[in-house]
This record gives structure tokens, C-alpha cells and sequence, in this order.
């Protein structure tokens, strides 16, 4: 096969990981307790930038080739389309700027060469995940993100509610690959094959659903639904994104969860040949996702609990977004879909990222350990402009507030729900845009609990948030706006995506 | 359902399922459910060398349950490291005195 | 040339919001400066465009498949309405200067305030049915943040997201409307709407003909979304001015003037818009009788007066409304800035405290009484042509016992204006109440708003021949001024609604004199409860927020059930796929 370059996205990120690993150990007797490790900071942040520029020279291959790009290991197979390109996109964005924002976070800590290591290595595992081309390379490099997930949420492993979080997590996410494996098992034996286009062949050939194919799909959708956190299957969540470290935190609802969905889609188109309404189950869970996520986050004080429910949420715009797409044939409820993956990331990641700067400044410095409760920000923006700023812009464009970038996501998605003339979506549009003004409900408390007059007592005793911190807000919320203002510079990243999507439905 | 040599092992499988999600449902102890979890993932192994076998495929299904054998050891791993440590911090293995998160 | 002027207008205020919020609040004097500046720069730049106003869409920008074009169009009712936002936005901007001295975060309040402006001019003269759904939302959202101004006051924060709520609410039928339109006609274009309603199926127009009436009735505070306005009174008064009763509000009255040739006749939708217009206009003035908050009896009267507004739309007289939009604009925002001085002046709203204060304000208590005889009805201010003109459009295209409501809720108006006005300022002094008189900033806002009641009628000729010639579907006759002014003294009509008003004012003057507040018991409860539609917000509240405490239980924390609901789940979907295939 051409020598092609997406493969080093992967290999650079997992290759420089056990490096960095060792370099902060064999640098650890050296640097005093509470100082920090800038080598393996700078390793890391050095690993990124490089994968950037790899990122950059595939998607040119790819743009000028016009095809996915192939790439094989004897007879491991990995295939880049638009699907993977956006989700390598997604991963390498919020994973560059969370290792720049752990910097002053994680110093110091216990197990901190871990981190980044871990880091690194879920970092190209994902962009693998999204480049496999059989359905049991889609397993490991899903079980290898789980594991280097578990690792990561686990990692204040002092703290009792950290590791019970982990281990509740670590529970759950194992069954549900164990259902995965299920289904491999079954379509092994039916079909005889665990390549995906071959799978997809053999199925359209088919004359009606065979029972272990769709025993097979209901597996693969609570399988990966589990990691996908479909509701009832997400309760590890709320506990596993509030108690990790808000680097972890973020890159859990950003990029962790949209790579379960990915995968989830990849395994089901195998089984689009035969008439099931996969559209028809994705706009169900998206629905109750949907409300679900927003009632249970109006009762959280906790800040980062709240944006864990949150994220329940928009995966349930993302899944009807692509509900509409599959049962309706329309590349616009597709390109909506891949749109808000992306504004997701930077919106959700931002959320995080803010917060877990204040929780730093205001709790962590002070060597308060308990969560960041939304009074405790009462006049912050006082203090702390910057974070408060970015943090009112995260919220306010996952609320769905235009000129943000959130809004023009939803309203693709919204445009698509409605080109059919269809009753049920646009009902359904309907009740999505009504959930949509309820999450105001509990985004816009919190804004204005930031531009109170009167300092807290919190926020009187808090520490400086350090410049490392600052970039990625800045940086995260200047791309909120613009892309709120031209929604089509993300065109050529969604666009891709979303013909692959339909493409691999056989739409 | 004729007892043929496959159908057996599929009955073996279930089984195993069975007795694994029960086990799931009602266990306590952290090292419990490590073990449980064991026991499922044993049985997907079966399940990946019958389905194998099944559709003539048997070297392939062979070679996945090996991977996944290797692979879910390093989840059980992982598991008993964590269940180290939360008897480390906490003094107890019993689930129920760990939830402490809810709502 | 529009189209740079359409430029300007949208831009100079955004631009101005985004240099005011580099500013820091410790230079206020720069940041009043900067605000006034680009607000009356805007205003010029609105008051320029109507004389460039056309039919024509004056900018076309392609935004992309899904977005359709960015369009604006400069035509007579949009240029009429920019004109009263920019103007009136200057004015209260000006108003401000003294109006906010010495309060903190101004930069927080001038950027959204000129954000506000600009967003709402983009509303106006937006050509496109989504990105109108666009500013519309931006306007919500300057709304709340200038509501919810004063963050420590619990009762500012929870108007201002009672306010939110319930207008995006309401933004969700626009937002319906636009999308329906758009699988209907593949366009989102204004135009394309108007002119090609006929061909779209007739369920699919009353889904876009209610989907708008429901946004704007959100928006303008109508019978039933009418409970987010009295709260809204926390704001700053000079908003209270600006977005509750010259601009924002006023959007929905405009939604619904701007698609009455598309709806007028989709089965019941026209009774509709007469039916909300009549409730609003008669239970916000009963509101009003009774109020004891002085900015609070304002809200209500522009309740009111918009429900007038809509009533005569519904009534098929949509210059008519158009009509009375100026001179309430005009009017109300006089009234509110006169509070805004008295309130600042002695620091209580309550007008149980006031009294006698004409004395010692003689100069805002002349600005109030011209807005209060405006706001009547009374010859010759502007208040009486326009309110003569909806009462006989009302006449004749609505059933007789509306036109008496109608009638009535004038007398009525004409009650609670001059028991506020004698509240207020005269009488004996009921509190000590420390007072100061209006700074010269204020004077100057105030002044230029009393001409303007004076003299906004003499523009009815220029006006009806605007929107006639922009406005190719509207059918809207030519009237010249002469016409209206030898028309409206002639008609018995006009003779009846000024005994009308004269009866409110004299029941007025004998029960005030008296010092009895009208009211008992009962109709205070019913006033409080917004006749009932509070209740019902707070049930649904509650009924939501319980539903959400429910559901935390299947958080339980609990491993055992978090596996029951996956193994739950799975058969599920198992059974739903065997089931559907």
C-alpha cells in the first residue's frame, strides 16, 4: 500500500507516552515534593504539536486523494474517512490545550509523570479508534480507551469518592464490553467475518433480519451505549466526570464520550443492510437523553456534576441529529450531528476547563478538596474576569444563545428535523428546542451568580489562576464566538463527516 | 434443540452469563465482583471460539479469544488495584460503604 | 445607500459595545461618554435611512445551505421601528448618564445595552426568517442580563430569568414558524413568505401563523405570557424605558403587523390576535387600577396599550397600529424616565410613600402629565389621534362588544393614569422623602420626549405613505394628515371615547381626592396572581423542578441498580428490534 501518514497520529501520542513516563520517574528523586515536572510538561506538549503537524499533512493526503486513506499491519487494517478525521480533529484540540492547562493543575501531585502518560496514550488511542476498519480492532482500541480512562478518572487515588467513582465506572464500562463482545461473537458466527464492509455485504445480501443479528445490534447499542452514557445506562457518569481532575474531566464529556458514539456507529452500520429502524432508536434515546440530562442537572449544586448532566443532554441533540439523518435519508441532521459533536467538545471542554481553573484558584490552592458548589462563585467575576468570562460563554452557548457556537449547531439540527414535512421530528424538533430553553434554567443562574457585586468569602480568599490556565479559555471561548458568527468555517471538517456517516448507512 | 458438541457450549455459555450477571446483581465485596467479572469475560471467550467454529472461522476465533484474554487481564488488573487502594483509604471492601455519591 | 445606513445601525452599536466593554469601570466618565456617542451616532444613522426606505432588499449575503440568504430590507415599517428604538435608545442612554452615576459594572451595562440596540435594528430590518429567530434571541438574552442588572437582588435575578424563560418559550414558535416556512417554500426569506403564503398547505400555515402569534405574544407581554413584565420592573428604570416599552416589546406587535397579509386568513387567526389584544388591554388596566409600585402600574399600562396595538391588527388596521407604536413609543418612555427621576430622586417605588412631590419636582412633574394626558388620550397630544384611529378601525372590523371593551379599557386608562399622576405628585405628603431634582441630563432626555408627544401625529401623512408605498402586500390605504384630522373630530366615534376618558378622569379625581385606593380584597388577589397565569408559571415551575427531585432517586449510588438498568435496557431495545423488523 502508498506510504500514508495519518497511522503516525496514532503511533506518535502511544509512542512518546511510556517515555514520558519514564522521564518523569527517573526525574522524580530530583525535584522536591509540591515542585513540578516542566520535562515532562514540555515532552508532552511537544508530543502534540507534532501530531498536529501529522494531522495536518494527512488531511491534505486526504483532500487531495478524495478517498479514505488505507494504511496496513500485516493483516491489521486502519482506515482514515471523514468520520475519523473529525473525531482526530476533536481529540487533538481539547487534548493539546488540556495538557497545557494541567500544567500548573496536576503539579506536584501524586502519580503526576501518570497523568501525562495516560494522557498521551488515551489521546492516540482515540484517533485509532476512529480509524479501524474491523469490528474487532474497534473493540481494543475502545477497550484501550476505557482502561486509560479508568486510570485517568481514578487518579486521585486518596481520595475515597475518586476511587469509588472509578470503580463504579470501571464495573459498568466492563459489562458493557463484555456486551460488545457479545455481539462480535454472534456476527462472527453468523456471518463469518469481523471486516466491516465485508459484514455490511454479506447482510444486504440477506432477506430479512436474522435473530443473532439483531441480538448482535441490541448488544453493540447497550454495549457501547454504556461508554456512550445513554440513559439508563449512564449513572457512572455524573459520578466519574465531577470526581476526575477537570483536565480528565474535560476530555471525558468532550472527546471520551463521542468516541463511544462513533464506535457505536461504525459497529451498527455493518448491520444497516436489513430494514431496522437504527434512526428510530437513536431519536428515542435521544429524546429521553435529552430531558433526562436536563432535570437531573437543574438540582445539582455542584458545579461539576451539573455539567456531567449536562453533557447527558447533548448527546441527545447529537443522537437526533443523527436519528434524523438515518431515518430520513437527510445529510443536513448528519452534518448538524458532526457539527455539535465539535461545538460540544469546545463548548463542554471550555465549561470544564473554567471551572476546574476557579475550583483551583478558589478551592484546590487553599488545600480545600471538596467539589466547587455554585455559591462559592458568588462575585467572581470580580476577581477573576477571564475564567468567569470564558465560563459565562461556555454556558450561555450550551444553553443555545446565539451569537454563540452552540446555537447554530442546534439550529442545523433543527433545520434538518424539519425538511421532511415529517409530524413525529418536527415534534420532536419541537420538544428538542424546549429542553433547550429549560437548560437556561440552570446555565443562567450561575452567570449570574458570577457578576454578583459582592464577593464571597470563597472568592475573597482565592489564589491567582496561572497564565498556562488562561490560554486554552481564551482560546476556547474566542472559537465559540467566531464559529457562532461563521458556522461555516467548520464546514470543511463536517461536512466530510457526514458524508462518511451516510455513506457507511448505505443512505 | 439437538445436543450437538456446539449447541453444548453454547448452553455452557449462557450459563456462565447467567451465573455471571446474577452475580453482578447481588455481590458486595469488591474482589467479588472482579471475579464476576471474570467469569463473563470467560464466557465471551467461549463465545468468540464457538462463533468461530460455527461459521469455519475457528482460527480466528481462536486468536480473538486470546487477545481477549490478554486484554481483559489487564482490566482485572486494574480492577484489583483500585479494590488495593479503596482498602487502603477506607478500611473496607463492602460496596455499600463506598456509595456515598448520589443523586 | 441603505444599505450602508443598515450597516451602520446594526454595527455602530455593536461596535460600541465591544469598545465599551474593553473599557474598565474605573473610567465611568469615558465609558458614559462612549455610550452616548455611539447610541446617538446609531440614531442619526436611523433617522437618515428613512429617507433611503424601499421595498427592495437593500444587503444580500449567501450564508450557506442551511442558513439561507442574510437579507435586509429597509421598507417603511422597519425603518419607522429602528427609528423609535435608536432614537428612544439614545435618548435613554442620555438618560442614563445621570440615571446610573456612581453605580458599579457600567461597562457590563452600556455593552449590553448598545448590544441590545443593535440586535434589535438587525430584528427589524432582517429580511431572513432564521436570522431574525437570531436577533430575536439576542434581544432575550440583553434583556435578561440588563434585568438581572443588580445580581445581588434575588428578585432582579429571578425576574430576569422568569423573563428569559418565558419569552424563548415563545421564541420556539418563531423558531417552528421559520423552520415549517422553510420546508414549505425552501426559503426563509420574508418576502417569499408574504407573497407565496397562499401556496402553502393550509396546516402547515396555522402551524406558522400560530407558531408567530405565540412568539409574539411572548414577547410583547400578551394575554397569556403577560406575567414576565411586572417582574421585569427590576431592571434599571432607564431600561425599564428602552427594552420594556419603546423597543422590545414592540417586536411582537411588529411580528404580527409584518405577516398579517401572509396570515389574515388562516381560519380563527385573526380572532385570535383581536381576542389576546382585547384580554391583555382590559385585565392589564384592572392591573394597573390597582398597583401601588409606580413602575409596576407602567408595565401594566404598556400591556395595556400593546394589547390595543394587537387588538387593532386583529381588526385588520395594521397602520393604525403602527400609528399608536409611535406614540406610545414616544409617550411611554417619557412616563418611565419621569419615574426613572422621581424614583432615583427619593429611592422607593411605592407610590403609597409619595405624594405631594410636584412641589418640590415642578419640572418632572410637568414632563409626567404631558406623557399621563398623552397616555389618556387627551386632544391634542399624540396619544389621542392614534388611540381615536384604533378605536375606529375597531369600530369597523371587530364585533360590536369589543369595540365597547375597548372603549371601556380607554375610560379605565384614563382612571389609572391620573390616579398615578395624583399619587404621585399631588396631595399631601405622605412620607418624608428626601428629593432632589432632576440633573441636567435627565432634563434634556425628558424635554425632547414631551415635544415629541406635541408634535409625532403631524408625521401620520409622512407615515401612511411610507409603509403604503413599502409595503406592497399590507394594502394599506392612503390617508393624508388633513384627512385625519378633519376625520377623527368628526366622527361620533371620537366624541364618545373622549366622554369616556373625561368619565375616568372625573371618577378618578373624586375617589383619589378621597385618598381611596381602589381595590378590595379579591381583586388584589387576582391582579397579584397576574389573574391566575402567575399561578400557573409557578405550578409549572414546581411541577418541574418536583419531577427533577423524583428522578434523583434513580441516581441511587447503588452499583447493583446501575447494572439492572443495563441489563433492563438491553432487552428493551431487543424487544423494540424484533418487534419493528
Amino acid at each position: 500500500m502508498n506510504p500514508t501518514l495519518f497511522p503516525w497520529m496514532i503511533a506518535v501520542p502511544l509512542g512518546v507516552s511510556p517515555f514520558v513516563y519514564l522521564a518523569g520517574r527517573l526525574g522524580s528523586h530530583k525535584v522536591e515534593l509540591g515542585g513540578r515536572s516542566p520535562f515532562v510538561r514540555g515532552l508532552a506538549l511537544l508530543t502534540m504539536l507534532a501530531t498536529w503537524v501529522l494531522f495536518a499533512l494527512s488531511w491534505a493526503e486526504f483532500t487531495s486523494q478524495n478517498r479514505s486513506l488505507l494504511f496496513h499491519l500485516d493483516s491489521i487494517w486502519l482506515q482514515a474517512d471523514g468520520i475519523s478525521f473529525l473525531l482526530a480533529a476533536m481529540v487533538l484540540s481539547l487534548g493539546t490545550f488540556v495538557v497545557l492547562f494541567s500544567g500548573p493543575y496536576i503539579a506536584g501531585e501524586l502519580g503526576e509523570e501518570k497523568y501525562y502518560a495516560m494522557l498521551l496514550a488515551i489521546i492516540g488511542i482515540m484517533v485509532g479508534l476512529g480509524s479501524a476498519r474491523d469490528l474487532f480492532n474497534l473493540w481494543m482500541w475502545f477497550e484501550a480507551m476505557a482502561v486509560s480512562s479508568y486510570l485517568l478518572v481514578a487518579f486521585y487515588r486518596e481520595r475515597p469518592t475518586s476511587l469509588e467513582a472509578g470503580m463504579k465506572y470501571l464495573v459498568q464500562s466492563a459489562t458493557g464490553s463484555v456486551l460488545v463482545l457479545l455481539g462480535i461473537a454472534l456476527i462472527l458466527g453468523t456471518v463469518g467475518t469481523l471486516d466491516m464492509d465485508q459484514i455490511r455485504l454479506a447482510v444486504a445480501s440477506a432477506a430479512s433480519a436474522p435473530l443473532p443479528l439483531l441480538l448482535a445490534g441490541a448488544l453493540f447499542v447497550i454495549g457501547f451505549g454504556v461508554k456512550v452514557a445513554f440513559v439508563p445506562l449512564h449513572t457512572w457518569l455524573p459520578d466519574a466526570h465531577s470526581q476526575a481532575p477537570s483536565g480528565i474531566s474535560a476530555m471525558l464529556s468532550g472527546v471520551v464520550i463521542e468516541a463511544g458514539l462513533i464506535a457505536m456507529l461504525r459497529a451498527l452500520s455493518t448491520l444497516s443492510g436489513f430494514s431496522v429502524s437504527w434512526g428510530v432508536l437513536l431519536l428515542a434515546f435521544g429524546a429521553l437523553n435529552m430531558f433526562f440530562g436536563n432535570l437531573m442537572a437543574l438540582r445539582q449544586t455542584q458545579i461539576k456534576r451539573m455539567l456531567a448532566y449536562s453533557s447527558l443532554s447533548h448527546i441527545g441533540y447529537i443522537l437526533i441529529g443523527l436519528g434524523i439523518a438515518l431515518s430520513s435519508g437527510n445529510p443536513a441532521g448528519a452534518q448538524g450531528a458532526a457539527f455539535h459533536l465539535f461545538n460540544h467538545m469546545i463548548m463542554k471542554g471550555l465549561a470544564f476547563l473554567a471551572a476546574g481553573a476557579l475550583m483551583y484558584a478558589l478551592l484546590d490552592q487553599n488545600g480545600i478538596h471538596r467539589p466547587l458548589e455554585v455559591n462559592d462563585l458568588s462575585g467572581a467575576a470580580h476577581k477573576y474576569p477571564l475564567a468567569a468570562l470564558a465560563l459565562s460563554i461556555a454556558l450561555l452557548a450550551l444553553g443555545g444563545l446565539p451569537p454563540l457556537a452552540g446555537f447554530m449547531s442546534k439550529w442545523q439540527i433543527f433545520v434538518a428535523g424539519f425538511q421532511g414535512a415529517n409530524p413525529w421530528l418536527m415534534g420532536l424538533v419541537i420538544f428538542a428546542a424546549l429542553n433547550s430553553v429549560l437548560s437556561l434554567a440552570y446555565y443562567a443562574p450561575i452567570v449570574n451568580m458570577l457578576y454578583r457585586r459582592n464577593m464571597g468569602e470563597v472568592v475573597q480568599g482565592g489564589a491567582r489562576i496561572p497564565v498556562a490556565m488562561s490560554i486554552p479559555l481564551v482560546i476556547f471561548a474566542l472559537a465559540i464566538v467566531l464559529i457562532g458568527l461563521m458556522p461555516s468555517l467548520m464546514n470543511w471538517l463536517t461536512e466530510p463527516a457526514a458524508q462518511a456517516l451516510l455513506v457507511m448507512f448505505g443512505k | 434443540m439437538t445436543l450437538t458438541p456446539l449447541n453444548a457450549v453454547l448452553f455452557g455459555v449462557v450459563l456462565l452469563l447467567v451465573v455471571g450477571f446474577y452475580g453482578l446483581l447481588i455481590t458486595r465485596n469488591l474482589i467479588k465482583i472482579v471475579l464476576v467479572l471474570q467469569i463473563l469475560v470467560k464466557a465471551v471467550v467461549v463465545a468468540l471460539v464457538l462463533g468461530g467454529k460455527a461459521s469455519g472461522n475457528l482460527g480466528l476465533g481462536q486468536s480473538l479469544a486470546a487477545t481477549v484474554i490478554v486484554a481483559d487481564t489487564i482490566v482485572a488488573v486494574v480492577a484489583l488495584a483500585l479494590a488495593v487502594q479503596v482498602r487502603r483509604r477506607v478500611g473496607t471492601l463492602d460496596l455499600a460503604k463506598i456509595s456515598s455519591l448520589r443523586g | 445607500m441603505a444599505a450602508i445606513l443598515i450597516g451602520l445601525v446594526i454595527g455602530l452599536p455593536w461596535l460600541g459595545a465591544i469598545v465599551i466593554w474593553r473599557t474598565t469601570d474605573d473610567t465611568p466618565h469615558l465609558q458614559h461618554t462612549l455610550a452616548v456617542a455611539f447610541s446617538i451616532a446609531a440614531g442619526l444613522a436611523s433617522l437618515a435611512l428613512i429617507r433611503f426606505s424601499s421595498a427592495e432588499t437593500a444587503i444580500s449575503i449567501p450564508m450557506g445551505r442551511y442558513f439561507g440568504d442574510l437579507t435586509f430590507t429597509a421598507d417603511g415599517l422597519a425603518v419607522t421601528l429602528t427609528a423609535i428604538a435608536c432614537v428612544i435608545g439614545s435618548l435613554a442612554v442620555i438618560f442614563s448618564v445621570d440615571y446610573m452615576h456612581g453605580e458599579g459594572q457600567l461597562g457590563r451595562y452600556y455593552s449590553f445595552v448598545l448590544l441590545f440596540i443593535g440586535a434589535m435594528t438587525g430584528l427589524l430590518l432582517s429580511g431572513n426568517l432564521l436570522f431574525m429567530f437570531f436577533f430575536w434571541e439576542i434581544t432575550a438574552l440583553c434583556s435578561y442580563a440588563l434585568i438581572s442588572f443588580y445580581n445581588d437582588d434575588p428578585k432582579a435575578v429571578a425576574g430576569g430569568i422568569k423573563a428569559l424563560i418565558i419569552t424563548q418559550v415563545g421564541g420556539v414558535g418563531l423558531l417552528a414558524g421559520a423552520l415549517t416556512t422553510y420546508s414549505a417554500l425552501g426559503s426563509y426569506q420574508v418576502s417569499d413568505l408574504i407573497a407565496r403564503a397562499g401556496t402553502i398547505p393550509a396546516g402547515l400555515l396555522a402551524v406558522i401563523a400560530f407558531g408567530f402569534l405565540l412568539a409574539a405574544a411572548a414577547k410583547s407581554a400578551q394575554f397569556p405570557f403577560h406575567t414576565w413584565l411586572p417582574d421585569a420592573m427590576e431592571a434599571p428604570t432607564p431600561i425599564s424605558a428602552l427594552i420594556h416599552a419603546a423597543t422590545m416589546v414592540n417586536a411582537g406587535v411588529y411580528l404580527l403587523a409584518r405577516f398579517y397579509p401572509a396570515f389574515e386568513h388562516v381560519p380563527g387567526w385573526t380572532m385570535s390576535v383581536l381576542m389576546v389584544g382585547l384580554i391583555t388591554a382590559f385585565i392589564a388596566a384592572v392591573s394597573a387600577l390597582i398597583a401601588t409600585d409606580l413602575k409596576r402600574t407602567l408595565a401594566y399600562s404598556t400591556v395595556s396599550q400593546l394589547g390595543y396595538m394587537v387588538y387593532a391588527i386583529g381588526a385588520g388596521g395594521v397602520f393604525a397600529s403602527q400609528f399608536h407604536l409611535l406614540s406610545h413609543a414616544v409617550f411611554k418612555a417619557l412616563l418611565f424616565l419621569a419615574a426613572g427621576s422621581v424614583i432615583h430622586s427619593i429611592g422607593t417605588r411605592d407610590m403609597r410613600r409619595m405624594g405631594g412631590l410636584g412641589k418640590r419636582m415642578p419640572f418632572v412633574r410637568n414632563m409626567f402629565i404631558v406623557g399621563a394626558l398623552a397616555l389618556a388620550g387627551v386632544p391634542i397630544l399624540n396619544g389621542f389621534w392614534s388611540k381615536e384611529l384604533i378605536l375606529e378601525v375597531g369600530l369597523q372590523g371587530s364585533p360590536i362588544w369589543a369595540y365597547g371593551l375597548m372603549l371601556l379599557g380607554a375610560g379605565l386608562t384614563a382612571f389609572y393614569t391620573f390616579r398615578m399622576v395624583w399619587l404621585v405628585f399631588f396631595g399631601a405628603e405622605r412620607d418624608q422623602l428626601h428629593v432632589h431634582n432632576a440633573g441636567s441630563a435627565m432634563k434634556v432626555a425628558l424635554g425632547i420626549l414631551a415635544a415629541g408627544t406635541f408634535v409625532t401625529w403631524l408625521f401620520f401623512g409622512g407615515l401612511n405613505g411610507l409603509l403604503a408605498s413599502t409595503l406592497p402586500f399590507h394594502e394599506i390605504e392612503h390617508e393624508s394628515l388633513m384627512e385625519l384630522v378633519t376625520a377623527i373630530p368628526s366622527a361620533p366615534a371620537t366624541w364618545l371615547a373622549l366622554l369616556v376618558v373625561a368619565l375616568g378622569a372625573g371618577v378618578s379625581w373624586v375617589r383619589v381626592r378621597g385618598l381611596r385606593l381602589f381595590g378590595g380584597g379579591w381583586l388584589d388577589l387576582l391582579v397579584e396572581t397576574s389573574f391566575g397565569f402567575d399561578s400557573l408559571n409557578q405550578t409549572i415551575a414546581k411541577g418541574v423542578n418536583k419531577l427533577a427531585g423524583r428522578l434523583s432517586f434513580t441516581q441511587t449510588g447503588v452499583l447493583s441498580w446501575n447494572v439492572v438498568g443495563i441489563l433492563g435496557a438491553l432487552l428493551v431495545v431487543l424487544i423494540f428490534l424484533v418487534w419493528s423488523a
